[in-house]
């Protein structure tokens, strides 16, 4: 009886068949995806650009005066140079710092909030359900550039500020997702078994419920830096941005009195530069998705 | 001429791992009015075969690769996209597994109907409003008139599947294409459809292809049978042969490994007795075949009564009013009171909604009761506080139903069995722990060396069997199987249940089996409770509810089941 | 039906808790956070004297709840007070506000909305082909530019060089505003296809591979009548409600295209309020918008019950 079981499961060797987990499944099926590959390829390069420029290894010296006032692209300045000749190539690098930083940042913020509400929520339901989706639902009853524009307002012009100002507003979004998706898996028969062992309500958060939503935080979290990049250019425009350094937004505003003037390249050397790295997170987002969770594919 | 013939049907399904053949050349004929059976497991492409039939193969990823489907000579596999149109929902129709989800939401079943007819009969609005009424009356809606005008959600999962058939029979195809249409559905509603589809086919001669996993009621509706395992046709007959002298060994396998209502051997026939991996025969243990009388276990009737339970009831509040305050109770357990000893195990039956799971779960305290008292040798458990319930929570497991969603995808084997026994603190340490989650796979019939590996990569019947060592891992005296077999292909089925059987003789476990399916019931049960609408309908032992039923529900229930025999047979014995 | 009338009611009185707190998260921002303002509306120099008197007329030395009750009254009586820079009253700037407003954002997401549907209908219908794919790459093309970088470069190279349309500026009464919007309405489309287009894709192709959709198709229907019939009357519910769920905002205008353009709409009279620390006339958008919202949320919850028969309210 026995020896007809075993014949039917999968292996006849008896060495330890090392199993693969659905994070590594997920890497499988993004890694066949050539177009997702090249976006991460692009992400991490920006990433490694913002990290240098951070460390002060690459343009530390955007302040330099290079060349005359608004020279157009050449040879010489291959991306012009802005209204006190600094070159606009050192200008996007560093800009590149603060976006991955604006991003990385508000994320830091963010997440933290976003799945602790979410999944005590989820979890528990009843009054702490209520109260925190009342919570969320004050917080989205406000159109999220009014609450982000009060928040920036209030605190004050900086980079600080747009910080905790995205990161304060993001968070509702992810403690939806995550509630919605706990409420799912705490009735799944998984769940139930946990019970029956007597794990504690920690143990079955933590180690069960968590590790299976998980995967919402790293979709959302490649939505995040591309929200926070773009909403970087719009505080900058209403003057709540980031000062006394140069940033993607602070460019994009400026050719607000170039343009007219016939001065394009501090305009599109930002433009450019957020053009891919917000394309990249937005496909690698998509790719994410449907490699995480296969259930969506075809989507 | 054959109303249908399948000659060489190939169809291909391209994924990401490459190309799958799901239908290997196969062929078979359907006689006007003739009914057609074709069984086989999961996966083994009936499916596919009758999507194919009407050309319903989602492609991309599937594409029929060779082979003909001709329908009235016509060859359907070369036929334009829109001749397809003409014959669909016209000629051939077809019915669906899940009536639940095959109605559209959104239109009247009045509506859904009214639109085959306006289609292939050219009938306007009201002839067509006209029509279907008559339709509705003829597949047994109750009030018609009205009935057309609701939606589907408004419907039972049986009057859904009427109006599927109703919209099916529509234009008198004059073939139906039945995809599983009772899988879904009540012991005692499969049976009504059954009869309606039987007299639906005599009457308008249609000719049936009727796909099922079980066949139980392949024996009740079908003409000829068609075998199919893993892609390719296995055997072919008449119904009659089939059950007499079925020749393949996997047709063997399938018909000895349900459980019948009366004899049974000791532990029941798989596929692997008669087969092996590669599709040999192979020669059958005699002894493997002696079917025996249910036998109470009288032994153990003098054992210590292990499980007390007294007007066990539980409810579920129902939200009114303005502040959503409880108006009223829903009562999913009413009453309930039974012992159970030691080494015995209770099954317990019912049709969907009667109770039975919540009355599981209740026993383990995963929902609470509302009152009543649940006594587990001696102790109280509904007065238990969190700790001592905790303690007691390693005594008694259960085993779910869904083996897709009872293991955390996220974990290993080997940490979902080991996560028990660290917090009972059983093994003194880790290398015990690890020796332990070893010893278990063996027991559940599968390899240590699979410790490291993920559920996903397992079947469902394996993943069962994680989920039964997983029970084991806090070494139990008492588990409650909630339909734990009821997802699995009937092979499977039968396996798991041989390993409940040898486990319990092993280790002495005292079980309560929860299941619709009555005969999976009886043959794992020494006693049996009949549950209705909250409420125990009758208990006793197993072949005194089965052979001498008392109540009225009961005997209906029993009346239900598929015989499992063809009616030539049946004919023939009386 | 009882029920029904229940669930409405219950949802109605969900939105005072909802404006409470709002109301007590934008009394935090602005009178517990944000400092003492008569600094920056008298200039670093004032006297103490000034900074006193001018606190005394703003209710800013009352207690502190107080001037939350302020906050709350009024968000239930739309009496805001009056502006800090223009010295009018806020409740009549908004009125004289919403016109230039709705006569941009109406024809904005009227047009953006049906382009958008016929677009994700066509790209669903074609889905896996050329078209799909090239529809899908430009929308997310699209998205990833910033929204200043369209208004700055359709505005000066369009309206400015080509002089296709006006620059900024605005005239009442129609159809003289007609020249004013048009750009901007432009904008407005060319920002809300991107993300629209992939959301309604995505909902109609929920539906796609549902077993309706297969039961539809084994009766003989073809693809048209599958898609407009079965498969869009179902999408139609998650769109219509995620539809009315924008409108609010259609009120609000539109904070960086009145601005840009000029338009004296209540989108810009913010932007406006923002520069000059205008307090008051933040407070009042701020709750107007959230009170908007509040609102057609409701409206939405109240929706799918009309265009989902399953949906029973409870």
């Amino acid at each position: 009886m026995e020896q007809v079981l075993a014949k039917q499961t999968i292996g006849d060797s008896e060495k330890v068949i090392k199993g693969k987990s659905l994070w590594i499944d997920a890497w499988y099926r993004l890694k066949r995806d050539k177009i997702a590959v090249a976006s991460l390829i692009i992400v991490i390069f920006y990433i490694l650009i913002a990290v240098l420029s951070a460390c002060g290894l690459l343009a530390a010296n955007w302040a330099e005066e290079v060349g005359p006032s608004y020279a157009a692209p050449s040879a010489d300045y291959w991306l012009g140079t802005d209204i006190f000749g600094r070159s606009v190539l050192r200008k996007v690098i560093h800009g590149t710092q603060v976006a991955i930083s604006v991003g990385f940042f508000s994320s830091i913020i963010a997440i933290p909030i976003g799945i602790a509400l979410g999944a005590v929520a989820g979890y528990f339901g009843g009054w702490i359900d209520e109260l925190v989706v009342w919570f969320y639902t004050v917080f989205s009853s406000i159109p999220g550039i009014m609450l982000l524009m009060s928040i920036a307002f209030i605190l004050g012009k900086g980079i600080t500020t747009v910080y905790i100002a995205l990161g304060l507003t993001t968070w509702i979004g992810l403690a939806r997702l995550i509630r919605g998706e706990v409420i799912k898996h705490r009735d799944r028969e998984y769940i139930q078994a946990a019970s029956s062992i007597g794990l504690g309500h920690g143990r079955k958060l933590f180690k069960h419920i968590l590790p299976n939503v998980s995967h919402i935080v790293i979709i959302n979290t490649s939505l995040q830096f591309q929200v926070a990049i773009k909403s970087e250019v719009i505080l900058s425009y209403l003057g709540l941005g980031v000062s006394g350094q140069p940033s993607w937004g602070t460019m994009i505003d400026d050719a607000k009195l170039e343009l007219a003037r016939g001065v394009w390249w501090q305009l599109a050397g930002a433009t450019v530069a957020m053009f891919v790295v917000v394309l990249a997170f937005n496909i690698l987002g998509d790719a994410l998705r449907d490699s995480l969770d296969p259930k969506l594919k075809g989507k | 001429m054959s109303l249908l013939s399948i000659q060489n049907l190939t169809v291909e399904f391209s994924t990401p791992d490459g190309v799958v053949r799901a239908v290997n050349n196969l062929s078979f004929d359907i006689q006007p009015g003739q009914t057609v059976g074709l069984v086989g497991e999961s996966g083994s492409g009936k499916s596919v075969t009758s999507l194919a039939a009407m050309r319903l193969i989602p492609n991309p990823p599937g594409k029929i690769t060779s082979g003909k489907i001709l329908f009235e000579g016509e060859d359907l596999v070369q036929a334009s996209e829109a001749r397809m149109r003409e014959i669909r929902g016209n000629d051939i129709a077809m019915i669906f597994q899940e009536p639940m989800t095959s109605l559209n939401p959104v239109f009247t079943v009045g509506n859904q109907i009214c639109e085959t007819l306006m289609l292939h009969k050219s009938m306007n609005k009201k002839e067509a409003w006209a029509r279907a009424i008559e339709l509705l009356d003829q597949v047994g809606i109750p009030d018609p008139q009205r009935s057309i005008a609701k939606y589907p959600h408004e419907m039972s999962g049986g009057q859904k599947q009427r109006v599927m058939i109703a919209m099916a029979i529509a234009c008198e195809p004059k073939l139906l294409i039945c995809d599983e249409p009772t899988t879904a559905l009540d012991v005692t509603i499969q049976k009504q459809v059954l009869e309606l589809m039987f007299d639906l086919q005599k009457k308008y001669n249609m000719g049936m292809l009727f796909i099922t996993h079980d066949l139980g009621v392949i024996a009740d509706i079908a003409d000829d049978v068609v075998v199919m395992y893993r892609s390719n046709l296995v055997e072919q007959s008449t119904t009659k042969n089939i059950f007499t002298e079925a020749k393949h060994p996997y047709t063997k396998g399938l018909l000895a490994c349900r459980p019948a209502l009366d004899k049974n051997p000791e532990r029941l026939l798989t596929v692997s007795d008669f087969m092996d991996d590669d599709g040999n025969e192979i020669k059958v243990n005699e002894e493997r075949t002696k079917k025996v009388d249910k036998v109470y276990k009288v032994d153990k009737e003098k054992n210590p009564v292990l499980l007390e339970v007294n007007n066990l009831r539980v409810q579920f509040p129902i939200k009114g009013g303005i502040f959503g305050r409880t108006v009223d109770h829903f009562v999913a357990v009413n009453d309930v009171s039974f012992k159970l000893r030691k080494g015995m195990t209770l099954g317990l039956v019912g049709e969907s909604g009667c109770g039975k799971t919540t009355l599981g779960r209740s026993l383990l305290r995963l929902i609470e009761p509302a009152a009543g008292q649940v006594i587990y040798d001696g102790i109280e458990i509904t007065k238990l506080d969190k700790k001592q319930m905790r303690a007691m929570r390693s005594k008694i497991q259960i085993i779910f139903q869904d083996p897709y969603s009872s293991l955390n995808p996220r974990m290993t084997v080997g940490e979902i069995l080991m996560e028990p026994m660290n917090l009972h603190n059983i093994g003194a340490n880790k290398a015990e722990r690890v020796e332990k989650a070893k010893w278990l796979m063996n027991k559940v019939g599968l390899l240590e060396s699979q410790l490291s590996r993920y559920p996903h990569e397992f079947s469902g019947g394996q993943r069962q069997r994680i989920s039964i060592a997983r029970a084991l891992a806090v070494n139990p005296e008492f588990i409650i199987c909630d339909e734990s077999v009821s997802a699995l292909d009937v092979s499977v089925q039968a396996q798991v249940l041989n390993l409940l059987l040898d486990l319990q003789e092993e280790f002495g476990l005292t079980y309560i089996f929860i299941s619709h399916d009555l005969s999976v019931v009886n043959f794992i049960s020494d006693e049996v409770a009949v549950m209705n609408q909250g409420k125990f309908v009758e208990v006793d032992k197993a072949n005194e509810v089965y052979l001498k039923p008392k109540e009225e529900y009961t005997k209906r229930l029993l009346s239900a089941i598929p015989k499992g025999i063809p009616k030539e047979l049946l004919a023939e014995q009386a | 039906m009882n029920s029904s009338w229940n669930y409405i009611i219950r949802r109605i009185l969900y939105l005072i808790p909802v404006l409470l707190g709002v109301c007590f998260l934008i009394f935090i921002l602005f009178n517990v956070v944000a400092g003492d303002p008569v600094y920056l509306l008298l200039g670093k120099h004032a006297s103490v004297e000034q900074a006193a008197e001018l606190r005394e007329q703003l209710g800013l030395n009352k207690p502190l709840f107080m001037q939350y009750l302020d906050v709350v009254k009024s968000a239930f009586t739309f009496d805001f007070g009056r502006s800090w820079s223009t010295k009018q009253e806020i409740s009549s700037m908004m009125i004289q506000g919403a016109i230039p407003s709705l006569t941009l954002t109406i024809p904005a997401f009227v047009i953006s909305t049906i382009l958008s549907v016929l677009f994700a209908i066509l790209v669903a219908f074609y889905r896996g082909k050329g078209i799909d794919l090239f529809i899908r790459v430009t929308c997310i093309c699209m998205m990833s530019i910033s929204v200043l970088v369209y208004i700055l470069v359709f505005q000066n190279y369009l309206a400015y060089e080509f002089g296709l349309f006006e620059i900024s500026g605005y005239e009442y009464g129609f159809p003289d505003f007609v020249p004013y919007v048009i750009l901007p309405i432009i904008i407005w489309v060319v920002l809300t296809l991107g993300p629209d287009i992939r959301f309604y894709r995505t909902m109609i192709l929920d539906e796609i591979y549902q077993d309706y959709v297969r039961t539809a198709r084994a009766k003989g229907l073809n693809e048209k009548k599958v898609m407009l019939k079965h498969v869009l009357r179902n999408a139609m519910i998650p769109i219509v409600t995620y539809t009315v769920v924008q409108l609010p905002f259609l009120l609000l205008g539109s904070l960086l295209l009145e601005s840009f353009f000029s338009i004296p709409g209540l989108g810009g009279m913010t932007i406006t309020a923002l520069n000059s620390s205008d307090f008051p006339v933040l407070k009042a958008m701020t709750i107007l918008s959230a009170i908007g919202i509040a609102v057609f949320t409701l409206i939405q919850d109240i929706l799918y019950t009309v265009v989902d028969p399953r949906v029973k309210l409870q």
